[in-house]
């Protein structure tokens, strides 16, 4: 029996129509890139915009009472700015890290501001847990919607010029404490 | 890097140099634009402004919606920057310098942002002229087909006792009809005569 090839109706039925592909392709490819671009995003984690601008000038009355602090006033030495509470877990964690980081760099400010907290609590966990940097009030948090607070413990690293280095959210250990204070004197990644 | 460290300490220059000398510009926006605002119209004004700024704590609820503390101290600094002066856009760009622009509710018509705008507008349109297009095309091409040849679809059909004009096509009907039906040549066998 002779094998010549059927009429091509059957290869008509799958070939493709080039347009339409275009048009599914150049609607996939895009959202797809998006997605994998972002797959290893927090995608509740927000970058500061205050990374790399000013810092927002503040002047806090501490704990305990004393000359209000300004963050004017420590231009020319970094700054580190600790947002914290009593009544928030992660706190307590890095409390001693920074405590002893800040005996360890004398050339560094170290600067609590307490958030949606009151001053007898604080106080009295001060006095419990040890402190070796002033903590200030931030009375209707005015300074932490400034520095853009979502939430404690927020901690800012401000070099010499005022300028915010970075931000970091969380609780900190020593070691990420220490690289993120030689970014801010400008020897760090 | 030095280059964008440089420029970074450029721009920051003019605010780093302005800031002792005036002690609170509100966190880099200018002078107060408006005039101050106070009574009803406060109040009235701090809930819209309040109503286009996104709680940071809150799951997609505005400032002026929501009742955490947070919210509060931020609608507390917006009745401030009213009552001193600031307008509208001032305050929203004040809180969009420390939150980004995630603070604000409705996304800025700017960049991006024109595709969260007009981009569904956009692609619904586009989608109804592609519907329109390939409707068009298919009532085109059946009236095309229908005025070029009537009647030419049955003629092509070949009898039971023939093949079609077509020598490839009739090659095909042939061979199936071998195939299916066991018919010689592809017409089939003359009915025996039946026995009297």
């Amino acid at each position: 029996m002779a094998t010549a090839p059927l009429p091509d109706a059957p290869a008509r039925a799958s070939r493709v129509n080039p347009w339409v592909l275009g048009a599914g392709l150049a609607v996939v490819v895009p959202l797809l890139a998006v997605l994998v671009l972002n797959l290893g995003r927090d995608p509740h984690s927000i970058r500061s915009p205050l990374v790399g601008r000013a810092a927002p000038a503040f002047s806090l009355a501490p704990v305990g009472g004393g000359a209000p602090v300004s963050l004017a006033s420590l231009r020319g030495r970094p700054v580190v700015i600790n947002f914290w509470a009593t009544w928030c877990v992660p706190c307590f964690e890095e409390h001693a890290a920074l405590t002893a980081s800040a005996r360890t760099f004398g050339d560094v400010q170290f600067l609590g501001v307490v958030y949606e907290d009151d001053e007898a609590r604080t106080k009295a966990f001060l006095a419990d847990r040890g402190s070796s940097y002033p903590a200030l009030l931030d009375p209707d948090g005015r300074t932490a919607i400034a520095y853009g607070v979502f939430g404690v413990p927020e901690t800012f690293f401000i070099d010499g010029a005022g300028r915010i280095a970075e931000k970091f959210v969380g609780p900190l250990n020593r070691a990420t404490i220490a690289s993120l204070i030689a970014k801010a004197k400008g020897g760090g990644p | 890097m030095s280059r964008l460290a440089l420029a970074l300490l450029l721009a920051a220059a003019p605010s780093l140099a302005a800031a002792p000398t005036s002690p609170a510009p509100a966190g880099g926006i200018d002078a107060p634009r408006g005039g101050p605002l106070s009574g009803a119209e406060l109040d009235a004004r701090t809930n819209e402004i309040g109503g286009l700024l996104r709680c940071p704590v809150c799951q997609g609820l505005s400032v002026a919606d929501s009742p955490s503390s947070m919210a509060r101290n931020m609608k507390a600094e917006v009745r401030d920057k009213l009552a001193a002066g600031y307008d509208r856009e001032q305050i929203l760009t004040y809180f969009e310098r420390s939150y980004g622009e995630f603070v604000r509710l409705d996304p800025p018509m700017r960049g991006v942002n024109w595709l969260v705008w007009f981009g569904p507008v956009a692609v619904l349109v586009a989608g109804g002229g592609v519907v329109a297009w390939a409707i068009k095309r298919s009532a085109r091409n059946s009236g095309a087909a229908q005025a070029t040849d009537p009647g030419s679809v049955p003629s092509d059909l070949p009898s039971r006792d023939t093949l079609p004009a077509d020598a490839r096509l009739a090659e095909a009907v042939r061979r199936t009809r071998e195939l299916a039906y066991d018919w010689p040549g592809g017409v089939p066998p003359k009915p025996r005569p039946l026995p009297s």
